[in-house]
């Protein structure tokens, strides 16, 4: 590379070659949480706009619109007669459109779960949160993620079974957190 | 679209902290608690860094000696902004400046008061110091001087 800097730019090269990055002094400083809590050193904060919007598309659009009602909704095919939730716009099976939406008991029994001692954003807990995958009754080979609450850990047995616990009808935004949680339930 | 597709709205919950290291802890300092400007200095290169950094970026030298630098200086270049950076309308325009100052290598950028041209002296404006807090906001606003 010529230019009028080329010769600057060589003898920076030889002064950086006299002395290797090896054998320069380390130079951070490292710092805790208390010394930001206490403001030993300065700090900005900052929330970066991270809004989003998005598309429910139909079949999860119209389960979504059964939960605000307080109705869990599925879709049937009518090739195969099977029975899934949340509800999809085509069965993986036959390959076909299915858009005979079906009303769901809000019953069913767990079929796999997790005892977690920290939320999504890594905060440590002391009540435990508990994801399972949900069969809901009348539906096969399918389940739905949520919460279990109202029961202990050790509790917990696969295959118990669970009715889902709502929200207030005025509160319930048509959002899958308008079921608060599965709870246990005799059958 | 279809009638019963609808959205969801949601916010990812993504929160920064920053540090402004050595030479950025410094120069706010001096603001805050002095309502001096100050530039790191290479002794070698004959250079004033502002604001300030800890490396020369000529020479690769260490940079461990501050100097005041004047609170006033020249506008190099100056705009209107109507909107901030996610696209939101302003409701008034915001004037800012990038400012060089004399015998310093860089600049300071800001908002104005007022309207300014390209070449008019101005004068920083500190907040009062019951009101700093060691951030570049301590700074109010280039204003401009005779």
């Amino acid at each position: 590379m010529g230019g009028p800097n080329a010769n600057w730019n060589r003898s920076r090269d030889e002064k950086l070659g006299e002395k290797s990055l090896s054998k320069l002094e380390p130079s951070g400083v490292p710092l805790k949480e208390d010394d930001i809590e206490k403001q030993k050193v300065l700090t900005v904060t900052y929330h970066p706009n991270t809004k989003y919007a998005w598309a429910t598309g139909v079949a999860v659009g119209e389960f979504l619109k059964g939960l605000k009602a307080g109705v869990i909704t599925g879709s049937k095919c009518d090739e195969c007669g099977r029975i899934v939730v949340p509800p999809r716009l085509f069965c993986e099976w036959c390959f076909r459109r299915t858009e005979n939406w079906v009303k769901l008991p809000d019953t069913g029994s767990v079929n796999t779960f997790s005892v977690s001692y920290i939320t999504a954003d890594t905060t440590r807990v002391k009540e435990p949160l508990i994801p399972a995958v949900i069969e809901i009754d009348g539906t096969s080979g399918a389940g739905f993620l949520h919460f279990i609450g109202g029961v202990k850990p050790d509790q917990l047995k696969i295959g118990m079974r669970v009715k889902a616990s709502w929200v207030d009808a005025s509160k319930r935004q048509g959002s899958i957190t308008d079921i608060k949680h599965f709870a246990p339930s005799e059958r | 679209m279809n009638p019963t597709s609808s959205k969801v709205e949601g916010d990812f919950p993504v929160y920064f902290r920053y540090t402004a290291g050595i030479a950025g802890e410094r120069f706010l300092r001096e603001i805050k608690d002095n309502g001096k400007l100050v530039a790191s200095r290479c002794v070698k290169c004959n250079l004033n860094y502002l604001p300030p950094r800890i490396y020369c970026e000529r020479c690769m030298s260490k940079l461990e000696e501050y100097v005041e630098v004047a609170n006033h200086g020249t506008v190099e270049t100056v705009t209107t902004c109507t909107q901030d950076s996610d696209g939101k309308t302003f409701p008034e325009p915001v004037t800012v400046a990038l400012v060089r100052f004399p015998l310093a290598h860089g600049g300071l950028i800001h908002k104005t008061k007022g309207q300014l041209a390209i070449g008019d002296n101005v004068r920083v404006v500190f907040k009062e110091k019951a009101k700093r807090i060691g951030s570049i906001l301590d700074i109010e606003h280039f204003e401009k001087v005779a």
